[in-house]
């Protein structure tokens, strides 16, 4: 059994310019042990995707969809139960160490609290976050007791890390865990997130960094315009991409020759019911135009969600 | 100096006379988010306040100023649906009568204000520099301060000379030009810096031209919301200084004489002396803010939250 | 910090300046005749006659040009002396604000507490339970009470709690201090100040719950809410004290408004505070008196501004810092 499961998952926010499709049709899976990275360009989705399979969503949501934790569906759950799974069985790293942490309260206190909302007693919290800091080139009392502004970017982002890894949960998400690290910062929480997966959670790595991603390996799930258009082997992924837009991706890299995708992605209130890199993929035939594509297996293992796979 | 988008009116008149709006900018989003059920429901009930105002005298004449000490503190009833003063006389038709004074009082009130402000917001928008500072400078503190107060000291100081209403008209004059003032100065300064006009000067059209092109057009609108949203301010004023015993002639039947001489009748039981002429007010204000608001969220959309709602 | 109150500081006598010299302009664009006032205040009948005026003016120096009579004027109220109330028969000013001062702190500093404690139970409230019935409630009753007449409410609290209910009695506290050697009347107070703080309660509650909202969509809670930890410390202790951050600010810039509130108020219970004596005096034309409150309005406005904003950097961590 996986450790978490999405089927067909769609998030949409009602506002007042229409109906923003953040997230359509978001199959995968991720076993424990497992490491699946999601990359895309900003705004694509990556976000909503982590804050909807912990059901962190605002109230003018529209969710479709499955999620299972362990085979328990989540979707259905009562917010009272929602709530106990958060932070024990599935933690976030959040996007923005900086504004995730409360400006008004001192580090440790705000640590504690949440450590020793996961059942922690006292003593425990302490040190399994001391533990956890330690690995990351800090010290519980490093921290305690200064406030968040009075940390480094890279030391807030170091914080945000340590929470997320006290307790052993079983399915960590991070998005964009290195923001603001420099490289050797980058390797160390690496390092940390190759743990969490060898400790045998399910680990989910949001990151734009695709030299982490590669890193990282375990498998990639490239985000278009709120569609996950390519699931593969992370290996396979970075040496040939099979959708189009993975394509054009990877040939933007400076690396690769820098030629950048022509055209601009969809506003996500207009997706077109069609494939929606169409009108800027240079391999577009007819089938593009007339529906959305489903994912199709590839012959190498993985999908994609592209009719020349059809 | 930026072009300040101006926005119509944040006329301080929101609440509370007194309490600027803008001081407390996400509270004006409860009006956002209303039904316009609400709002229809202000607005009709507005129409029909004024509408009693301005009939007053058709429907409840007060030729025979009623005094009928027969008649002194009866409750309500079908005859006097509000019920009568301690000297017999009809309240509704005090009522009415009144109302139309505070209305009339209100608008040439808020009349002065906009007259005051327009002036000082053209000399500190033209004259610019040093002295737009210290006007500007002056206007903050001017407006930290409590209105009322400096009505009160107003009224006591020219009454004599420019009778109640006048007088009233001034301390409303005086303690609330200043929003008209910043919307006139706003717009002048982001006029200046406007590609538009720049052209317009430079191919020679002239001054008046400007103004009633280019200039007026801008303003008004926003002059009129402010108009209307000092209204409430302008009500809180007559009633609040004539029941001090400080505004309109005692012998007028004005919303807060109305007030002041039922202090007695309660004493005696007479709660509708109190009640009627000061839900009124209320209502009044009540309804003359939730139109103005309405009409200032819809004409800003900046204020709409996009995710919200 | 301590520059920074230096600087506030400073800026107060200049604030006081600008006060005074506002007031006294409009004393003297408007056809206010102390002489005439004076001498109709002090004897019934006597006539003012050419010579008496003459006399007056040049004892008062009336004949002065005007900045010369500001400044001899100012000169006086930076030694402390305010003048003469002609309504207390030739008592100094300044007595007889020390006397009415009390009774008007006790009032407006309750009436403060009570809209603070109130105004937070119900922002709360309202937002714990948004878009319920409950939230409509609040809402819409905050809204209104920024409407209502002050005077009105307590007219209508004098008639059904002094009046048909005898609970509580509907004016005549005595001076405080004086009779009580400093002993609140707490029977007195109740009716005054449960109706200015209800009349003030409005923006306060819309506030709490419209700021607490928008808190409580910022990264840091939704962050606490991913760590499973619960509603209720949610919103006390991840949220609240972030949005009583700028709630502090909102008590100073209210203070003006709570002492017009405390003027209405007052007259109608016969508070024996400065409001009080506020309409006593403008009744009784007593324009020494009259100028004198105002500037003494003044002073606790710009003093409320300044506590507040102290207030409001000593909560902020983040702005707390930069000023050791
Ligand atoms: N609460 C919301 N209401 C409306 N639209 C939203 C909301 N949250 C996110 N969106 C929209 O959903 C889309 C996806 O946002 P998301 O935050 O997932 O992007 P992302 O892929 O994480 O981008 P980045 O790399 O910049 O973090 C964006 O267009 C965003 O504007
Ligand atoms: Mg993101």
């Amino acid at each position: 059994m996986p450790a978490i499961e999405a089927r067909a998952l769609s998030v949409g926010f009602r506002t007042e310019r229409g109906v923003v499709q953040a997230l359509s049709d978001a199959s995968f899976a991720i076993e424990r042990g497992e490491t699946l990275v999601v990359i895309g360009e900003s705004g694509s989705g990556k976000t909503v995707l982590a804050h909807a399979l912990m059901r962190l969503l605002p109230r003018n949501v529209t969710l479709a969809g499955e999620v299972d934790l362990e085979g328990q569906p989540l979707l259905a759950l009562p917010e009272d139960e929602m709530r106990r799974v958060r932070g024990r069985r599935m933690a976030l790293i959040p996007q923005g160490a900086g504004s995730a942490l409360n400006p008004v309260r001192r580090v440790g206190g705000l640590m504690l609290e949440m450590a020793r909302v996961r059942g922690l007693g006292q003593g425990e919290a302490r040190e399994a976050l001391d533990g956890s800091l330690r690995e990351l080139g800090l010290s519980f009392q490093q921290v305690a007791e200064r406030y968040p502004h009075q940390l480094s970017g890279g030391m807030q982002q170091r914080v945000v890390n340590a929470m997320a890894m006290v307790g052993e949960p079983s399915v960590v998400i991070a998005d964009e865990p290195t923001h603001g690290m420099d490289p050797e910062l980058v390797d160390t929480t690496a390092e940390q997130l190759g743990m969490i997966a060898r400790r045998g959670a399910a680990l989910l790595v949001i990151t734009h960094d695709l030299r982490l991603a590669e890193r990282l390996g375990g498998r990639t799930a490239l985000i278009y315009s709120s569609y996950i258009v390519e699931l593969r082997d992370t290996a396979a992924f970075f040496s040939q991409p099979e959708h189009p837009y993975g394509r054009a991706l990877l040939g933007a890299l400076p690396e690769h020759g820098g030629v950048a995708i022509p055209g601009v992605s969809p506003e996500l209130t207009q997706l077109p019911r069609a494939c929606a890199f169409a009108p800027r993929c240079p391999a577009r035939f007819e089938p593009c135009d007339e529906a959305v594509p489903p994912m199709f297996p590839l012959p190498g293992g993985g999908e994609a969600r592209c009719y020349l796979h059809a | 100096m930026s072009a300040v988008p101006t926005t119509p009116g944040a006329p301080g008149a929101a609440g509370t006379p007194g309490i600027e709006a803008q001081r407390t900018g996400r509270v004006r989003r409860f009006l956002g988010r209303k039904r316009p059920v609400t709002v229809i429901v202000a607005a009709s009930v507005l129409g029909l306040l004024v509408l009693a105002a301005v009939t007053a005298d058709f429907v409840r004449p007060m030729d025979s100023r009623g005094i009928n000490l027969a008649r002194s503190l009866e409750a309500p009833s079908l005859a006097h649906p509000m019920g009568t003063d301690q000297v017999g006389r009809d309240l509704l038709t005090l009522a009415v009568h009144g109302l139309r004074l505070s209305f009339g009082v209100s608008i040439l009130a808020a009349m002065g204000a906009m007259a005051v402000g327009a002036l000082i917001g053209v000399a500190a928008g033209t004259l610019g520099g040093r002295a737009d500072g210290v006007m500007m400078r002056g206007i903050d503190v001017f407006q930290s301060q409590n209105h009322f107060l400096f009505a009160i000291l107003i009224v006591v100081l020219f009454r004599p000379t420019l009778g109640g209403a006048g007088a009233i008209a001034l301390s409303v004059a005086v303690t609330h030009w200043v929003q008209v003032a910043r919307i006139v100065r706003g717009e002048l300064l982001s006029l200046r810096e406007r590609p538009f006009v720049q052209a317009a000067v430079n191919g020679g059209v002239g001054r008046a031209r400007l103004a009633t092109r280019h200039f007026l057009p801008h303003l008004i609108p926003q002059l009129g919301l402010a108009f209307v949203l000092m209204m409430p301010h302008a009500i809180f004023h007559e009633s609040g200084l004539s029941f001090l015993g400080l505004g309109m002639p005692p012998d007028q039947a004005s919303l807060g004489n109305l007030l002041s001489d039922s202090r007695r009748s309660l004493m005696l039981g007479g709660w509708w002396t109190a009640f009627f002429p000061g839900a009124l007010i209320f209502i009044a204000s009540l309804c003359v803010g939730v139109v103005g608001e309405y009409v200032r969220e819809r004409s800003n959309p900046r204020w709409r939250s996009e995710l919200e709602l | 910090m301590i520059a920074v109150v230096g600087r506030r500081l400073l800026a107060l006598p200049l604030i006081l300046f600008a006060v005074a010299l506002l007031v006294f302009l409009l004393a003297w664009a408007s056809p206010y005749d102390p002489a005439e006032a004076y001498v109709q205040g002090a004897a019934a009948g006597d006539a003012l006659t050419p010579e008496l005026r003459e006399q007056f003016e040049r004892a008062w120096g009336l004949e002065d040009p005007m900045p010369v009579q500001f400044l001899s004027w100012l000169g006086r109220l930076v030694q402390g002396d305010l003048g003469e109330s002609r309504y207390l028969s030739g008592a100094p000013v300044v007595d007889a604000l020390k006397d009415r001062a009390y009774p008007s702190l006790v009032l407006l500093g309750s009436a403060l507490g009570v809209v603070l404690v109130g105004a937070l139970l119900a922002g709360v409230a309202a937002a714990a339970f948004r878009d319920s019935p409950l939230d409509w409630l609040i809402r819409t009753s905050a809204y209104a009470a920024t409407f209502v007449p002050s005077f009105w409410v307590a007219l209508l609290a004098v008639f059904v709690f002094a009046v048909q209910l005898d609970w509580l009695p509907a004016a005549g506290a005595s001076n405080l201090r004086s009779v009580d050697g400093g002993r609140v009347e707490f029977r007195h107070l109740l009716l005054p100040m449960l109706t200015l703080a209800l009349t003030q309660h409005g923006w306060f509650t819309l506030y709490v719950r419209d700021t607490l909202l928008e808190v409580l969509r910022d990264d840091y809670v939704r962050f606490a809410e991913a760590q499973g930890v619960g509603r209720v410390a949610v919103l006390f202790r991840h949220a609240l004290p972030n949005a009583l951050i700028p709630f502090v600010t909102l008590i100073g810039t209210h203070i003006p408004e709570l002492i017009g509130g405390s003027i209405l108020i007052e007259s109608v219970f016969g508070w024996p505070g400065l409001g009080n004596l506020t309409r006593q005096a403008a009744i009784a034309v007593d324009i020494p008196l009259l100028l004198a409150i105002v500037l003494v309005g003044a002073v606790l406005v710009v003093l409320g501004n300044l506590i507040a904003d102290l207030l409001y950097r000593v909560i902020d961590p983040r702005i707390r810092e930069s000023m050791r």
